[in-house]
């Protein structure tokens, strides 16, 4: 038994809110120190795998729970989730969403304050913590200063130095760019060595090739299948995607486009949106200049790039949304303004929930448009397969749901162009596809532009690539 | 008001304690707002000189345009006062008095705490408060709270930018709604970040029955110093005018 990390035993569970992601009756051993990965399509049970084992359930999040979990002999029912910090480490999903001080050496210090460590232990713990992940030129800055990786840095640091014998990663790098994945890559090697156990639930796969023991896959809250590490990283990508997972490995990786706009599928287009000398410095600091740029309109433009190479600065300027830019946009030899741009343009967000307003979902697509223009509303609905949900409100619906009443909404105001940030974060294989159809069924009547990191979307919908570093294309 | 809590560490210039901070602020509301002793000379002198103190600390802070802006507004309106006071008649009169109670009297005091809630973090108010012997009951909460609003100052930053987009705007088609609109996906997006950020603060031990140690380095330094010197000067004044030794 001692070698046992955690145990659970016919574990049931099902949220008194209704929400996805039941478990059905799993069982799961894992050793010490193994690293475990969890996967499966979203909604399959591996999110509350992980909580099961930090004790966010039965403790914080509701439900009816059957079944015993131990993590090292602990019986998590009867522990409260604060007495098992020194114990379970827990990474999250979005990195914004869990810190709580505002400085990045209080907050790798926060768990340990919270233990009531004594004031040397804990400055022992923080250097030799920064010291092993070499994050020392991330010490006393500002969260707010921080990119998402160096925040999710940030966020493992303060795992570290409350030294858990088990970390439990949820979905760490749904954020993240590739580089950033890498180096989280980097710090659970690290883990690793040093013989922590770690369980991981995530939808990208590739970057835990070599580093995960085993790999256990879900489906509908019942674990049905488990595979070696060198069985599961040895499948093609087919198998994988008929398990409906995440390619494993893409046989190209489009970062590697040369910088500025390529063209990699053959789309019918009628004319072209020419950007002419964008700029835009932000704190002195240079963040956006692009000379000339011809984007055919109804193409689907894939923009990568390296985090902070100045994407969603582009995009925002191209959508009139920044104030104190410089450049212009040109239609049909006609010159827009960023007002006109503003009316053109709309940006489905990556939190869509920031805009819905209204009560129903026809209402959300008539709030621009006449009253007369409701049958239109209506055919818009239906091509967009949310005609069912026309007097839900918008907010009761799944992810991708919101995502179509954002697009209809946008349809009906008569935006010709429409930009989707990382549209597909955190989605799993099927979802992955349906936004990719979604793209495709827009028609040539809408030019579409994607900033995304994922090489699958770009493979199954996009017609071109555009490649920003450093704020430039050339 | 952004600025809650969420002080920059790498650009804001001079560190004072907290209760420094604190400090200032209440003797100013006693001197300057409350006109305590101000039939004082020496104490008029003296409250001119604490009013400046806040001004100083913005250009520490590098905020140049700030502190000359309102540097530049009090001084005009402190030499007014003393200079054409006395040869006014009543309606001019009674338009400087206005001004005098708000951008002499008032001012310096806001200023002083605005600057106060922006150039403190939530580790070092806590460390402020514990050292004040205020109970953890009380502090945690407050800091939870504080924690919280510069993220929904995000939020509604990017509820304004889609609802640009979609031209949802005063005068338009539902104008009549635009408050309703606006606080539908405040309060989605707040409950949700606020259910993860607890979930995030219990996983991380908040709340143990363990008393919390704090290794934020607070403490009184020679500006700390200096400070409390000046302030303890000018109640010091205040009694010996008091009591008729000074004028």
């Amino acid at each position: 038994m001692k070698d046992t990390a955690v145990s659970l035993r016919n574990v049931s569970f099902r949220y008194s809110n209704g929400d996805k992601g039941v478990l059905d009756s799993v069982g799961l051993e894992i050793k010490r120190g193994e690293c475990v990965l969890l996967c499966g399509s979203s909604g399959c049970g591996k999110t509350t795998v992980t909580r099961s084992i930090n004790g966010l359930m039965p403790h914080y999040y509701e439900g009816n729970s059957e079944g015993e979990v131990e993590v090292f002999g602990r019986n998590i029912k009867d522990t409260p989730i604060e007495d098992l910090a020194g114990t379970v480490g827990s990474v999250f999903q979005n990195p914004r969403r869990q810190f709580f001080c505002v400085d990045t050496t209080a907050e790798i210090a926060f768990g340990c304050e919270n233990m009531g460590l004594p004031e040397n232990e804990i400055l022992r713990r923080l250097n030799s913590t920064v010291s092993e992940m070499h994050i020392e030129n991330l010490l006393e800055r500002s969260i707010f200063n921080l990119s998402g990786g160096e925040k999710q840095k940030i966020a493992c640091a303060g795992v570290s130095a409350m030294l858990p014998d088990l970390i439990v990663l949820d979905e760490p790098t749904s954020n993240l760019d590739l580089d950033a994945v890498y180096e989280l890559r980097s710090i659970m090697k690290l883990w690793k060595e040093q013989g922590k156990t770690i369980v991981i639930a995530e939808h990208r796969l590739g970057w835990l090739r070599g580093l995960c023991d085993r790999i256990v896959y879900l489906d509908n809250g019942r674990i049905v299948k488990e595979f070696s590490g060198s069985e599961f990283f040895g499948l093609d990508n087919t198998e994988i995607n008929a398990l409906g997972l995440r390619a494993l490995n893409m046989k190209s990786n489009y970062m590697d486009l040369p910088k500025g706009l390529t063209e990699i599928k053959k789309c019918g287009t009628s004319g072209v949106l020419t950007v002419e000398n964008f700029t835009y410095s932000y704190g002195g600091r240079n963040a956006l200049n692009i000379k000339k740029l011809d984007i055919p309109k109804g193409s689907v433009t894939a923009i990568v790039g390296h985090n902070g190479a100045g994407k969603s600065t582009f995009t925002k300027c191209l959508c009139g949304l920044l104030k104190g830019f410089r450049g212009r946009v040109v239609s049909d030899r006609k010159p827009l303004r960023p007002k006109d741009m503003m009316k053109l343009s709309y940006m489905v967000m990556q939190d869509v929930n920031h805009q819905l307003f209204a009560e129903t979902v026809l209402e959300e697509a008539m709030l621009g448009a006449d009253d007369s223009d409701e049958p239109k509303a209506l055919e818009l609905l239906t091509k967009l397969e949310i005609a069912e949900y026309k007097d839900r409100h918008p907010m009761s619906l799944s992810g991708g749901q919101k995502q179509r009443t954002a697009i209809a909404s946008a349809l009906m105001a008569g935006k010709k162009l429409l930009v989707f940030d990382e549209p597909t974060s955190g989605l799993d294989f099927s979802s992955m596809k349906c936004t990719s159809e979604l793209i495709h069924s827009l028609g040539e009547d809408v030019t579409v532009m994607i900033v995304t990191h994922d090489m699958e979307l770009i493979e199954s919908c996009c017609t071109h690539v555009l490649h920003i570093e450093n704020g430039t294309i050339e | 008001m952004a600025g809650l809590f969420t002080a920059d560490v790498e650009n804001r210039g001079l560190v004072l304690d907290p209760r420094t901070k604190l400090a200032v602020v209440i003797t100013l509301v006693v001197f300057a707002l409350g006109g305590t002793g101000s039939y004082i000379k020496a104490v008029q002198w003296g409250t001119i000189v604490l009013s400046i103190i806040p001004i100083l600390l913005l250009f520490t802070a590098k905020q140049w345009k700030k502190g000359l802006i309102l540097g530049g507004i009090f001084s005009a309106m402190k030499i007014s006062q003393l200079l054409l006071i006395t040869k006014l008649n009543s309606p001019l009169l009674s338009l400087l008095g206005i001004c005098c109670m708000v951008f002499v009297r008032l001012m310096p005091g806001l200023i002083m705490g605005a600057y106060m809630l922006s150039s403190t973090t939530v580790s070092e108010f806590i460390a402020a408060m514990h050292r004040m012997h205020i109970p953890q009951q009380i502090t945690i909460p407050l800091s939870v709270m504080f924690r919280f609003f510069p993220t929904v100052f995000e939020e509604i930053s990017m509820i304004n930018t889609a609802m640009k987009m979609r031209d949802i705007r005063i005068g338009g088609k539902n104008s009549s709604k635009l408050i309703e609109y606006r606080l539908v996906p405040l309060m989605v997006c707040s409950v949700n970040i606020g259910s993860e950020l607890s979930a995030a603060a219990l996983t991380r031990g908040l709340g143990t029955k363990v008393k919390r140690t704090n290794i934020c380095r607070i403490g009184f330094h020679l500006p700390d110093i200096v400070i409390f010197a000046a302030l303890l000067a000018l109640y010091l004044l205040w009694i010996l005018g008091m009591i008729g030794v000074v004028k």
